[in-house]
């Protein structure tokens, strides 16, 4: 799965000459926390978030009410944007286990995805990475979620044997190293139309192997 | 991002409350009126009205596009989640450059007709973009590609006048995709096309619509159209949104009794004359300066109460079902228990029976025409003659009283031929024997009483009516001309004829620029019928017309073929009229009649590939219909240079199914399915029956 198949195409986008007052406006109305500032041709000019419209008590220094009054009138969403250096950017043709390395290490909600001349073609948030996870494992698919746990140097065409003789449909798969358990991979698959039962039973003949979790899942809420 | 798992996102344009007036003399005008919509990203959501119903003008709201004494009265309209009303000329001027597009019906509108395609192209990407023009060009091949054209690096360096229409319309599209706008208004962009044609442009729009995500605003007044291309869509009566619901919601249970009438109103491919008649509604739609006070649809609609008549009812989800329609009693109509009033005007299908002797045969018939040469040697007279065959070998019988439907795609020949007929071309060699007497020869030569017999109706009234003259002149200058009356009866028969056409004696004295579209073409079909002639020819006559107005002159046609007995051959591009109103149905291509049969047989197995594509292309106003995709590739060859053999070869998708496919190069014959059906074609009959039915309708 590559960038360009979560993004969010045509995201809402302002101005830099946009009053800030109004850009909180808009993502109030639209529950929006990243909004890409573009100039003409959508070239990226910043990225205004939630956070860069929360003023600090700092900031008001000994301003009174009516002077903080008139200098938030005057704010647009150039004083206030993150500018465009400090921007993460990413293309369209990434993968997405790319784009969330970027987030974590830079600990972002969100990438703007950009083509060349950092025109903005769509955005990529936290939601739209978690929409992916759920989707490669299986989620919305109702069938049998199964953990398989194995030594990392067992091979997985062992289990991959028993889906085939099995003929197991696939609806979401991932592995990763197993989390507490230093030398073991998990490995999680999704299977509609079987039981657990079935699955426990197809599963025994892999002696290297063990079930660390089974359920019947059927809808995001399980 | 698929809708596996449902995002919440905002939508991309959200109307609300809409109000769109003119200034004029006097006072304004309200065009368009509490118009509520909103378009998701990815969505194609369809605005559908009649002539004059507001929905171009609801783009042009959006766009700013009003013209000087256009403004928006109130109302919203938030694109991107920013309200577009009130902003400045600037920030609109790089909205629309940058995020909305429009395609127009015309590309000719869209496209300078001086400028190179590749040119034009470049021009969106260097001045609102920036790039460089290498890179510009670059993006611009890649478009072309992305529309399907074929040849685009020869595109590039051509005129719009060099491609064709459904060429220039792909460039159109291309056009407005390449700054990947987040908003495409497409208005019309499909009517002026062929049908065939149509349906590789939908394909394409359906196309790049899934891989740019782009929202579509598409407008029409094509039910058929609307139903390939939309997931939901609007409704649009006298200026306000009506009824809006999914494509599946308007066309299986439609609430509102103008949709319901909209959709009786429109022939269905899988109908015949005697099997569904059309219904049209009755009435006319309101001038926008004399609504009545309150349902604007009220005075035409059969399930009217006193309440529709004092209170605008709101648009509002009606309780059971997905449509949100304006109506106050949307829930209490049964559309299945619905009876035509008296004052439908139905056509009476039973009775007359006629005398089936031929009155007009065709027997080889051939209309060339000369092309003269610019070389020396042409203008010696030296070079090579070459010709448009407009008509190849032209032959068939129409049996008195039946109607003949004549269908193909522009340039097919249909026109050239019905001219021909009637005498403004002279043939070029065969023969056509109407009544027994050869019409062959100039039309100078031909007896009064000849041209007497045979009338026709043509596809624009505006461009055949006398401005200068009333309608009561226009209509008694045939009875005078061929003394069908004395002198001091013409005014009493104009006004008998007037009243066949359904029209009031207050009409004879009026000019032609007083009457609407559908009236004018009553007055055409009047003054070809004033003569009494046997055979009248209607070129298209219902095709410029609105869908409610077009069931009532195919109503009215049917009558005066019921009542007069006369013989009709009847043009049209669009399969489902033809189906309907047609006895007996020829398909023709580039010149050459492909199919000639039964209108029944027609529509079925064993059919002609072409017919078979046609049948495939065609908009069918029923989304649950399946229907076979079959396009053809390329475009119509010419006719100055046809393919040799059979002309619809190389183009034909059913080609590699003989066993030797160079046999298509020489003269297919006729294959018999029957007395009076008839395909041209080398496949055997086996092989054309064997072919699956196009539509299957659930």
């Amino acid at each position: 799965m590559l960038v360009n198949d979560c993004m969010m195409r045509h995201p809402i986008m302002i101005s830099p000459t946009t009053p800030a007052a109004e850009a909180q406006k808009i993502m109030a109305e639209n529950q929006i926390r990243h909004l890409p500032v573009v100039g003409s041709g959508k070239r990226l000019e910043g990225l205004i978030t939630s956070q860069r419209l929360a003023l600090m008590p700092a900031d008001l220094g000994s301003l009174n009410v009516w002077e903080i009054t008139r200098a938030l009138g005057h704010l647009t969403v150039k004083d206030v944007m993150v500018k465009t250096a400090d921007v993460h950017c990413i293309t369209a043709d990434r993968t997405i286990e790319f784009a969330a390395s970027l987030m974590t290490r830079n600990k972002i909600g969100c990438l703007i995805v950009v083509e060349e001349d950092n025109v903005v073609i769509g955005l990529l948030t936290e939601a739209d990475l978690l929409h992916a996870f759920q989707e490669m494992l299986g989620l919305p698919a109702k069938g049998v979620r199964v953990t398989v746990r194995m030594p990392e140097d067992e091979r997985f065409i062992h289990l991959a044997a028993v889906m085939v003789e099995n003929r197991w449909g696939v609806m979401g798969i991932g592995s990763f190293p197993s989390p507490r358990n230093p030398g073991y991979w998990d490995v999680v698959i999704k299977i509609p139309h079987v039981s657990v039962d079935e699955v426990r039973e197809a599963l025994s003949v892999l002696t290297n192997m063990t079930i660390a979790d089974i359920r019947v899942s059927a809808s995001p809420g399980e | 991002m698929t809708d596996f798992i449902e995002k919440r996102m905002p939508p991309v344009l959200k109307v609300e409350d809409l109000a769109v007036a003119y200034k004029v003399r006097g006072g304004e005008v309200e065009a368009v009126l509490n118009v509520t919509f909103d378009i998701q990203r990815g969505e194609s959501h369809g605005i559908v009205g009649e002539s004059g119903c507001g929905k171009s003008t609801v783009a042009w709201a959006i766009l700013k596009f009003l013209g000087d004494n256009g403004y928006i009265k109130c109302g919203s309209i938030k694109f991107q989640g920013q309200e577009l009303v009130g902003k400045s000329d600037e920030e609109l001027r790089r909205l629309r450059s940058d995020q909305i597009s429009m395609v127009y019906q015309d590309p000719m509108q869209a496209l300078n007709p001086s400028m190179r395609i590749g040119d034009q192209m470049k021009e969106v990407l260097t001045v609102h973009r920036g790039l460089s023009s290498s890179a510009a060009e670059k993006r611009c091949m890649e478009m072309l590609e992305r529309v399907a054209m074929p040849d685009p690096a020869n595109v590039m360096l051509r005129y719009p006048h060099q491609i064709s229409g459904g060429q220039q319309q792909r460039v159109v599209i291309g056009m407005a995709l390449l700054n990947n706008p987040a908003l495409l208004i497409m208005d019309e962009p499909t009517t002026a096309l062929d049908v065939t044609v149509e349906a590789a442009v939908l394909d394409l729009i359906a196309d790049l619509r899934r891989d740019f995500d782009t929202a579509i605003m598409y407008i029409t007044h094509n039910l058929g159209v609307i139903a390939r291309v939309a997931s939901r869509i609007g409704v649009m009566y006298a200026g306000q949104m009506v009824e809006r619901a999914t494509v599946e919601d308007i066309f299986k249970s439609p609430q509102h009794p103008y949709t319901q009438g909209l959709i009786r109103c429109v022939p269905k491919l899988g109908t015949d004359k005697t099997g569904s008649i059309l219904y049209p509604i009755r009435g006319r739609v309101p001038p926008p300066d004399n609504r009545p006070a309150g349902c604007i649809f009220s005075p035409r609609c059969d399930y009217v109460r006193p309440l529709c008549r004092e209170q605008r009812p709101a648009l509002r989800v009606i309780p059971g079902t997905n449509n949100e329609t304006r109506c106050h009693f949307s829930e209490e109509i049964d559309a299945s228990q619905w009876q035509p009033s008296e004052e439908i005007e139905l056509p009476t299908l039973s009775g007359r029976k006629v005398e089936e002797q031929p009155i007009l045969q065709l027997d080889n018939l051939k209309k060339y025409y000369p092309v003269k040469g610019n070389s020396l040697r042409d203008v010696l007279g030296l070079g090579e003659k070459r010709y448009v065959k407009a008509v190849e070998s032209a032959s068939f019988v129409v049996p008195q009283g039946k109607t003949l439907g004549i269908v193909g795609e522009s340039g097919c020949g249909k026109s050239t031929l019905v001219k021909t007929i009637i005498g403004l071309e002279d043939a070029t060699s065969g023969t056509a024997k109407f009544l027994g007497f050869d019409i062959t020869g100039n039309i100078s030569g031909r007896d009064k009483k000849l041209i007497q017999e045979l009338q026709m109706v043509f596809q624009n009234p505006d461009s055949t009516m006398n401005p200068s003259f009333t309608v009561g002149q226009q209509i008694g200058r045939p009875m005078r001309l061929f003394k069908t009356a004395p002198k001091h009866r013409i005014r009493a028969e104009v006004i008998k004829l007037l009243q066949a056409m359904r029209l009031g004696e207050n009409y004879y004295d009026r000019l032609p620029r007083q009457l609407s579209g559908g009236e004018k073409q009553r007055v055409g079909i009047a003054r070809a019928l004033a003569s009494r002639p046997d055979l009248v020819l209607c070129d298209e006559p219902v095709s410029a017309l609105d869908v409610s107005v077009q069931a009532a002159i195919l109503n009215l046609l049917l009558d005066v073929q019921q009542e007069f007995g006369t013989t009709l051959i009847f043009i049209a591009h669009d399969l489902s009229v033809v189906r309907f109103f047609s006895d007996y149905v020829a398909v023709m291509y580039l010149g050459q009649i492909m199919e000639i049969g039964p209108a029944d047989a027609i529509y079925r197995p064993p059919y002609h590939p072409y017919t078979e594509a046609l049948l495939s292309a065609v908009p069918i106003p029923d989304p649950a219909a399946k229907q076979k995709r079959i396009r053809l590739e390329g475009s119509v060859p010419s006719a100055i240079a046809p393919p040799t053999g059979c002309r619809f070869h190389t183009r034909c998708p059913r080609r590699s199914l003989l066993p030797d496919p160079e046999i298509c190069q020489t003269e297919p014959s006729w294959q018999m399915a029957s007395d009076t059906h008839r395909i041209f074609c080398h496949h055997t009959l086996e092989t054309l029956s064997s072919f699956e039915q196009v539509i299957t309708t659930t």
